[in-house]
């Protein structure tokens, strides 16, 4: 009986083509990978330390935050939906308005997020916030 | 006179020179996000609706946690090593994208505080980091 011996063939250069199919999807979950660690959120512009600006009394929605994160216009404790209302009415009546508001230092950082998102959302143009001064 | 037939070979496309050129291009990409490794501290971000990309140019991340420790890159600095890298950043770059990443919980005197270091320096541009609510 004869045995016929099997030569085996050596790669071929053109096998290559799942080596470079691999690296491309590399580069693409490389790329992907980059493009989520863009921020996104607010771009919040500072006032100089020094300055000053006058407002007239009539034209202040002033706005407190309180520690627990609960809202406080005019002495009153009011929901978000409801600031959302009084401040559209409020922007009616004074169209040049100023949104003040005081935000308590222990205030969680989500509610103070909440009230500059409904300022961008009802577009007041002249926000300021400060927070109350710890005794 | 016979005329010789020559035998026509089948193109051959040599896509070894692309696997090449494919990890090249990895190893570029590799090396780039090795440079913009971000170091990231646990936290859960607030969110709002109406939010836009922050990114600039050149950025600076402050992380507060919700104890108020405040890190750049993983390293946890005072507020006095935060001031010191902010400026050396803005000396650097004037126009520095400075942000702050916060957890929801976080008593808002921290930020407060990271804010306050950019009005004394008038720097006057800061991004707060959010991320989007999605709609119920």
């Amino acid at each position: 009986m004869r045995i016929q011996i099997r030569r085996r063939r050596g790669p071929e250069i053109g096998e290559s083509g799942t080596l470079s199919d691999l690296a491309f999807l590399l580069i693409i979950f490389f790329i992907v990978i980059a493009v989520f660690n863009v921020n996104q959120g607010f771009l919040l512009g500072l006032p100089r330390p020094d300055s000053k600006r006058i407002v007239d009394r009539q034209d202040l929605l002033r706005v407190e935050l309180t520690s627990g994160g609960t809202i406080r216009m005019d002495g009153k404790t009011i929901t978000l939906q409801e600031l959302t209302k009084n401040a559209l009415a409020f922007r009616q009546s004074h169209p040049n308005m100023t949104f003040a508001l005081r935000i308590d230092p222990d205030t969680p950082y989500q509610k103070v997020v909440d009230i500059v998102d409904l300022v961008r959302k009802l577009d007041i143009d002249n926000f300021s916030f400060t927070m109350r001064d710890v005794p | 006179m016979k005329i010789r037939r020559r035998n026509r070979r089948r193109p051959i496309v040599s896509i070894s020179a692309m696997s090449d050129i494919a990890f090249l291009l990895l190893i570029f990409i590799l090396l780039i996000s090795l440079i913009n490794y971000r170091r990231e501290i646990p936290i859960r971000y607030p969110e709002a609706e109406t939010i836009e990309t922050t990114q600039g140019d050149k950025n600076l991340e402050v992380w507060i946690d919700p104890t108020g420790g405040t890190f750049i890159q993983g390293v946890r600095y005072n507020l006095s090593g935060i001031e010191e890298i902010i400026v050396e950043g803005i000396q650097k770059n004037p126009s520095l994208r400075i942000h702050i990443l916060a957890d929801r919980e976080t008593p808002y005197r921290y930020v407060h505080g990271v804010m306050e270091i950019l009005r004394r320096l008038q720097h006057r541009v800061v991004s707060l980091v959010i991320r989007e609510r999605k709609p119920e």
